[in-house]
Parts: structure tokens; sequence; C-alpha cells
């Protein structure tokens, strides 16, 4: 058995015809499976194993919403023609898609460098508050304030992170639990601002007051903010910085494997600390875009969802910045349609995460397909 | 602060520590055969919402309480199907298992109107004689849960330093490939081992829904189940050690409602924050005190795969 199988990964083109045949008169119930590790497979394959995975996770995801009272004609409708080729929709697909993306794009630099930040949505209450305190304190005169806000989002987003990235190179220290906690730290934060010192004054509801004209994203026209021209820039950077620069080249071989980049030279530690870094301003951009580009004001619960999206859309599009962009304008398509969902079927919005988390399960178990093959030995090779 | 606080902050600290305890507990069991099981928050939330389930439905605790373990462990097959199996990456498959029981729990209980819907809960037990103590007895007056889970711990550590069983598993997360050598199927080992740790995680979060809070709202173990995953590195895979965590971190919550009490005036959100900052500073001196790392499973969070040449 050992010795079958082993032959058969060093010379996994070669199978033998007589073996095959014998294994074809085995009854059902002695024939026997060999489970080998595919050394490599066509684009092609993988995209198909890769679409069937996703066409799995769907039909799963329409039969729960079929299951909480969508009527299933309706399904395809709402998610396809309703999105994409109403106008006014595919407007908020792109509205909600400018945060998406950024979030995304920090997930995917964060993970190349193997470093698990899921503090993307604490980087990103951060990102806002550190855009809402330029606005609340009017700092800088009225042309500037907006890139001081910026200044701020990404500062404050790149501090949120700096800690965790110190203590994972320096210390050792989990970056998952410590992300984490600093999450839930900043949330409580942002509740004590909001319910604290920055409570809108107007009408003493829970959120920051308004920012003014100058200090919101402006809107391009036809609707559209420019918060998507920002994500879409930052998203050229972010291609350009892994597939380009330099530090993309450090940034493989880290991934690959830190020790040996290390051995050839390659600044391993600034190349961590460098893409983490990175990953939380986008983060903090994130913030501002919903704060600055959506919403015109701080409030209390605006980051919900961003940090699974960010970590979903890295993983679907395998930490390439471009994948990331497509796959972020489909999650915010399913977010907008969960809102309409919500309002005319009544279907809670806890539904679109649990779509989200069924797509992973399903491409991350694909993936087995990918890297493995079950091969049929013969039932005279085992014995 | 007065004698009186003292007792109170005492006699309430078992109740914060009971979800900690045991679902650092479960952890540990997955952890020990080698399964890194990052979907502890998940799976709490599913405890939780399948307790109040069958509460409303029966009202009997005991039997909700039994529920809601099944409920986390038919859940965590899937987790385990993927990184067993199907060889996922243990920290993705993990995070997949969390934000899937976040999005499930959420829907179920909204459709199935739980939400808020308050239930009867299990009422206090004095542990006789103590319990007659003038003063201290009230420290003795708990809910049989609560005088349930040293008998667990118990139990568990039992298991693992006396049984041949116990040895076995911990052999499986240790070095499989010598575990597999000398005949122990770590598939099935290690299957066994997240479905049980995953029932007390369950049980920790039915013990939240059911006995503490006996309600449901959506998203309520707010990171207990990520606290716990700390926990467990800081008490370096050891039950007892696991149960003293548990127990500071009960005391540590259980202190925030008993300072607005005594009327202690500090800022609310801020407070709200100390369970998850004095995580972070535990997972810190773990590091400093460079110990731990030779008591970490050798083979956690890695794959078994036979004859794979690494």
């Amino acid at each position: 058995m050992v010795d079958a199988t082993l032959a058969a990964i060093a010379q996994p083109a070669q199978t033998d015809p007589d073996a095959a045949h014998r294994a074809r008169r085995q009854p059902l119930a002695r024939r026997r499976y060999a489970l080998e590790i595919r050394q490599h497979m066509g684009w092609r394959q993988q995209a198909l194993i890769l679409a069937a995975a996703l066409l799995a996770g769907l039909a799963i995801s329409a039969a729960i919403l079929v299951a909480a009272g969508v009527p299933a004609n309706e399904l395809a409708n709402e998610f396809v023609m309703q999105t994409f080729f109403d106008g006014q929709n595919f407007r908020a697909v792109l509205f909600q898609a400018a945060p998406m993306i950024l979030v995304g794009l920090a997930g995917s630099l964060a993970f190349r460098a193997r470093f698990w930040n899921l503090g993307l949505e604490g980087q990103m209450i951060w990102g806002a508050i550190g855009a809402t305190a330029v606005s609340m304190w009017q700092i800088g005169p009225e042309p500037l304030r907006l890139p001081l806000m910026f200044a701020a989002a990404i500062g404050c987003g790149l501090l949120w992170v700096l800690g965790p990235a110190w203590l994972k190179i320096r210390l050792g220290v989990n970056e998952i639990i410590s992300t984490l906690m600093l999450n839930y730290m900043a949330a409580n934060f942002l509740l004590h601002l909001v319910y604290g010192g920055w409570k809108d004054p107007k009408d003493n509801f829970p959120y920051s007051p308004q920012f003014r004209v100058f200090e919101r994203l402006p809107e391009l026209g036809a609707g559209v903010s420019s918060a998507i021209v920002l994500a879409a820039v930052v998203a050229l950077f972010a291609w350009w910085l892994v597939g380009v620069s330099r530090a993309g080249l450090y940034l493989r071989f880290v991934d690959a494997n830190p020790r040996v980049a290390h051995a050839n030279g390659v600044p391993v530690r600034r190349t961590i600390y460098g893409a983490v870094l990175l990953s939380g301003a986008m983060a903090g951009l994130a913030g501002l875009a919903v704060a600055a580009g959506q919403e015109g004001r701080l409030t209390q619960a605006f980051y919900q969802g961003y940090g699974f999206s960010g970590i979903l859309i890295a993983f679907l599009a395998r930490n390439n910045p471009l994948a990331a962009t497509v796959v972020a304008l489909l999650v915010a398509a399913l977010f907008v349609t969960g809102r309409s969902l919500q309002v005319f079927y009544q279907v809670p919005f806890s539904m679109v995460q649990l779509i989200q988390a069924i797509i992973v399960v399903c491409v991350a178990a694909s993936d087995f397909f990918i890297r493995h093959r079950l091969r049929r030995v013969g039932g005279e090779a085992l014995q | 602060m007065s004698g009186g606080i003292v007792l109170n902050w005492l006699a309430s600290t078992p109740d914060f520590a009971v979800p900690y305890a045991l679902a650092a507990l479960g952890l540990i069991i997955s952890e020990r055969a080698g399964v890194l099981s990052l979907g502890a928050e998940g799976l709490m939330l599913v405890g939780a919402l399948a307790g109040i389930g069958a509460q409303i439905a029966m009202g009997q605790p005991a039997v909700s309480l039994v529920l809601a373990m099944l409920a986390a462990s038919a859940v965590s097959l899937l987790f385990a199907a993927m990184v067993i199996w199907l060889r996922v990456n243990q920290v993705i498959a993990g995070l997949a298992l969390v934000f899937f029981c976040q999005g499930l729990t959420a829907l179920v209980g909204s459709l199935a109107e739980w939400t808020n819907h308050a239930t009867e809960g299990i009422g206090a037990m004095g542990l006789w004689p103590l319990s007659l103590l003038p003063g201290a007895g009230r420290l003795f007056e708990q809910n049989a849960m609560v005088w349930l889970t040293p008998p667990i711990f118990l139990a568990v550590a039992w298991f693992f330093s006396r049984t041949s069983a116990g040895l076995r598993l911990r052999a499986v997360g240790e070095n499989p490939q010598a575990a597999d050598a000398a005949g122990i199927r770590v598939s099935m080992w290690r299957l066994a081992a997240v479905l049980a740790g995953s029932a007390l995680v369950g049980l920790a979060g039915a013990y939240i829904s059911v006995v503490s809070t006996k309600l449901w709202i959506a998203g309520m173990t707010g990171g207990r189940g990520w606290i716990a995953v700390g926990l467990v590195i800081f008490a370096r895979w050891s039950p007892w050690k696991a149960l003293a965590g548990a127990l500071l971190f009960g005391c540590i919550e259980a202190l925030i409602p008993q300072l607005a009490a005594a009327g202690v005036q500090l800022p609310q959100y801020f407070v709200m924050m100390t369970p998850y900052a004095v995580t972070l500073g535990v997972m810190v001196w773990v590091a400093l005190s460079r110990r731990g790392a030779d008591e970490e499973p050798g083979a956690l969070g890695q794959p078994y795969v036979r004859e794979e040449r690494r």
C-alpha cells in the first residue's frame, strides 16, 4: 500500500492499465481508493472546481432563503436583475463597495505576510474616529480639512494595528486573539464617544454631529460618490505594490518561507511590519469611507460585518488585490440585496453573514479537490 | 469597600467564571488532540441559542443544557469534517465556523422569535452545611451548574492523566505519526475530541443564556469564546490552571456590576473593556514569561496526513 502510493506520487502520470482493469472487476464493497497529493493542477480545472464550489454554496444559500420565506421564483430576479441591471440599485452597490474593497485589500495585504489581521473592524473604527476628531475640533482650514481627515484616518488605523504587529513579531503573541480583543475595546471606546462627549447636541442621538459639506467625500455626479474612486486608486496601488514593486517580491518570499527569506537577505521583519501597518491604514480608510462617504457622521454600529467580509474577500481572492476588488463588488451586491430582502420579505440581515460563511466553507472544502486526487487502487496491489 | 460588597462580589464570581471554565475545558480537550479550535465563540452561540430554544419549548433546564451540548457537537461536525478529512487550514475553518454560527444563530433566533424571551432559569442550591454559615453562607448558595463544574474538571483531568484513552488522545495531539504507527486511529480520536470539546463549549454558551441571563440576544457571548481561547494559552493546556484562570476572569467580570452598585463613578464603556484588556495583558505576560511553548501540543493546528512527506 505504502509503496504503491509512494510510487504513484513519484510518477503520477503512469497508470497501470492492468491494475485499472482488475479494479473494475472488484465488487463495489472491496474497491479501495488511495488519496494522493496532486503536485499541481491546470488553472482551468482549478477554475472549474472553484465555480462548482461557489455554485454549491449559492444553491445551499438559495435553499435557506426559500426556507426563510423568500419566494423561489423571486430569487434570481432579486439577486441578479435588481442588483446589477437597475441603475439605482447598482449605484447602491457601488456606494456599498468602497469600504468593502478597502477592507478586502486590507485583509489580503496582511494575510500575504502571514499575519491574521482579524482587527479590521477595530482599525476601521479608529480610522473613523480619527477623521471625526479632525471634523469635531475643526483642525486646519477648509480646503485642507479633508486631506487632514485622510491623514488622521490612516494614522489611527495604522496605530491600532501597530500593537498586535509588535507583539507578534517581538514576543510571538498570537495575533488572532490580540487583534480581536482590540476590536472589542475599540467598539466600546466608540460607544463611549457617541454616548458621551461626541453626542450630537442637536437631537441628543448617539452619533456625532453632521460633518460639514467640505468634510465629506464629494459626489462625482450621477449619484456616484468619490469613495469608489478612492477605493479604486488604493486597489491599483495595492496591485502595484504586491505585483510590481520590490516590496511585493519580498512579501512573496516571506509568505513562502520566512526563514529562507531571512537567510537570503530579505528584510523579513520590515516587510511584515510594512504589510501589516498598510493593512491597518487601509482599514482606517475604510472607516473614513463609511463616515465621510456614506453616513456623514460617526455612528455607533457602522463597522458591523465589515471585518468578516474583509477576511472573506481576501480568502476568496487568494489575497490578490485586483481579484479582491471584484469579489468586494459581489459582496457589496450581497449586502444591498440583503437589505432589500429585509425590507420586502422580513429576512433578517444576519442571513447575509450566513450566506458568506456558507460560501467560505464550500470554497475552503473545494480546495481539497485541487490539492488531492482519489485514485482507485487494484485489489491485488493491496495484499 | 465594605464587607457586604466584598461578599456580594465573591458570591457572584462563580456565575461569571463558569462559562469561561467550561469553554476553556472544551477547548483544551480538542487542542490536546491537536485540533486548534478557534470556533469557540460560534459554538457558544449555538449552545446559547439551542439552550434557550429548548427552554422555551419545554422548560426543563437540565434537558435544555443537554440539548445545547448536542447542538454544539452537531454543528462542530462541520468543522471536524473540514479540518480532519478535507485538511482545510484550521484557522480558516475555525473562523468560518464562528461566522457561520453567528449568522445562523442570529437568523434562527429572530425567525423563531426567541429574542428577548425571558425564561425561568434554575434556582440556587445551598451547599449544606457550609451555606448555613452566618454571613459567608451566601458564598455557598450557587446554582447546580456551579457545583457541577469542579467534578467535570476532575473527570477531564483524571481522564488525561490517569487513563490510557487520555494518553492516546494526547499522543495524537503530540505526535500523530508516532500515534498512527502505534495503531491509534488519529482521525477518529481527533473527531471524538472535537465533538466532546464542542459539547462543553456549547454547555458554556447554554449556561450564559439559560442559567445566567435567562434570555437570548443575538451575539450575546460578546467575545467570551475568544477570551477562552486566550485562557487556554494562559493555562498552558492544563485543566486546573484553566479553572484558576476562569475564576480570575470571573472575579474581574463580577467586579463590574459591584462597582456600579457601590456608586463608584467609572466611565461605563471603559469598564466594559476590562475583560478584553486583561486577556491581552495575560497573553503578553505568557509571552514574556517565555514558558508554555513546551506545553503546547506538538502537532497543534497541523492536519495529519498519513504518508505525506513534510
